[in-house]
């Protein structure tokens, strides 16, 4: 087995499309730091019942929609279902991995729905961070179930599709895969964090006016999201070039690039 | 790489009764903590909740680690609202030319806030080191939840561990070879690893997918089917709601 991740590595290696795979690291880095993430979303218990209930509302109807589209996919395909676990697995391991911001009261992490998003389309992915965040929640404290609404609002929702709609606009103007994906995940990742302001700033501002609040908390994400949202934007760029070059048939099969077509 | 907390002291009373009443059980004493006034409820809620996990046989690192998260974010907000909003000055100072002043129903706020965070991060943490994942899984399918929902939790449940197996192997396999010797030959070792994982993971999706084809996979996944509950476990439950419903009161 090791000979034979040497020689992947080795092939890997040799590909011009190196400086993207290096940066692929962000995507499974968490895989040896996880045992001690402390990665979080909106804690548990933050959000008023109001807002805890508004948000589930919000999320419901995208969830349902979700459920219909994995439904009709996964009858024309079986393996779909498997391929949407992994995806949750993937965005799970992605978003545990933490960078404190002591100034909102939170902390910032990537959130892999901009690739989820990408992959395999925003309604699909909003199932699988809705699994992601509740797993999370569930055994690891980061997040919680009450704010499971708002949580899958920001990263599934507002991730997802923000993350979609870049790709598919700039690959329409003709841009490089790779380009089109770094854009993709950096901005689904601001937009993310954008919401996670909202929210935050509305559930805990009791009779405090909205928008200092909102500005300060903001502001207070910037330090860490400006350089996540980069790093984001680099890994999901990583992983869409290295799926193109190695694996295009499954770029086909998910309807991101048309048959026969070649390397961006 | 102890990702997902494993249960303790099988034992213990909470891990043989019934995942739907205890689902039932969190999911009342989070609305109560969280619709709360006051300090007290979600306190008691926390401490009792401690004790719970002490009995469990939880070790404290484990409980520490747990906690750490949401103690910061508690704190963190404590500071922000008794700074950032409020109308009753409490302490006032100044700090490199600045004047800053504490509010006391600022603060009031903060730590009704943090109190709720700790009492139902306690309750979460009760519920899940007291019950498997998988009887998590079929209490909610029991409640209803749709069934989508269900198999994609179970495929991502069973690929995290899978996906950190892999790694483990690519990472020991890079460095018993001197892999991580510098920082020029780890990051591109570990551009390898990402890059190996990725794609065989979809391999491996792919391949499971197959495997469960020759099966008998017909795009549903079967689950546990529902014991009915027992009356004592009932019994016991609607008394701890009535309980916890008058300490809410009070």
């Amino acid at each position: 087995m090791m000979e034979r991740h040497t020689a992947h590595g080795a092939r890997f290696r040799a590909k011009p499309g190196k400086a993207f795979a290096v940066l692929l690291l962000t995507a499974h880095c968490s895989l040896f730091a996880a045992s001690d993430a402390h990665a979080m979303h909106i804690s548990e218990g933050i959000l008023p019942v109001g807002w805890v209930l508004f948000w589930f509302a919000v999320a419901g109807p995208f969830i349902a929609y979700g459920l219909y589209r994995l439904k009709g996919r996964s009858a024309a395909d079986l393996s779909f279902k498997p391929l949407v676990g992994l995806m949750a697995a993937v965005v799970f391991i992605i978003s545990c991995m933490p960078v404190p911001v002591i100034t909102a009261g939170t902390c910032s992490h990537p959130c892999g729905t901009g690739m989820s998003g990408v992959l395999l389309g925003p309604a699909i992915s909003v199932l699988v961070a809705s699994v992601a965040l509740l797993i999370q929640a569930l055994f690891l404290s980061h997040g919680g179930v009450t704010t499971l609404g708002a949580n899958i609002v920001s990263m599934g929702i507002v991730g997802s599709y923000t993350g979609y709609i870049v790709f598919r606009t700039l690959r329409g103007l003709r841009v490089t895969i790779g380009v089109a994906a770094f854009v993709a995940g950096l901005l689904a990742d601001w937009a993310t964090y954008l919401m996670t302001s909202i929210e935050l700033a509305e559930g805990i501002r009791g009779n405090a006016p909205f928008l200092p609040l909102f500005w300060k908390l903001l502001v207070a994400f910037v330090p860490t999201q400006l350089p996540i949202g980069i790093l984001e934007g680099a890994m999901t760029a990583g992983m869409l070039v290295l799926l193109h070059k190695k694996r295009p048939d499954l770029l086909v099969r998910l309807c991101i690039i048309k048959s026969g077509e070649t390397c961006a | 790489m102890n990702l997902l907390p494993e249960r303790f002291n099988k034992e213990q009373i909470l891990f043989g009764c019934d995942a739907r009443l205890k689902l039932i059980l969190a999911a009342m004493l989070l609305m109560m903590v969280l619709t709360h006034d006051g300090f007290f409820f979600p306190l008691a809620v926390a401490a009792s909740g401690l004790l719970l996990c002490a009995r469990m046989g939880v070790p404290s690192r484990i409980l520490l680690v747990r906690f750490s998260e949401p103690a910061f974010i508690a704190l963190v907000l404590i500071v922000l609202k008794s700074f950032c909003t409020g109308g009753i000055p409490f302490v006032a100072f100044s700090l490199l030319g600045l004047k800053i002043t504490m509010y006391a129903d600022g603060l009031r706020e903060g730590l009704m806030i943090a109190s709720r965070i700790i009492g139902s991060v306690t309750v979460i943490a009760v519920l899940s080191f007291s019950t498997p994942f998988t009887g998590i899984i079929s209490a909610l399918s029991w409640f209803r939840v749709p069934k989508g929902l269900i198999e994609i939790s179970i495929f991502a449940y069973r690929y995290i561990f899978m996906l950190f197996e892999e790694a483990t192997v690519i990472y020991n396999a890079q460095k018993n070879r001197l892999g991580y010797s510098n920082l020029r030959r780890g990051l591109s070792s570990f551009g390898i690893l990402a890059g190996s994982l990725t794609l065989k993971s979809l391999e491996h999706s792919q391949n499971t997918a197959l495997a469960m084809r020759q099966r008998g996979y017909d795009g549903t996944v079967p689950l546990a089917r529902h014991k009915s509950f027992k009356p004592l476990e009932v019994a016991v439950s609607a008394l701890l709601i009535i309980l916890m419903g008058l300490l809410w009161i009070l």
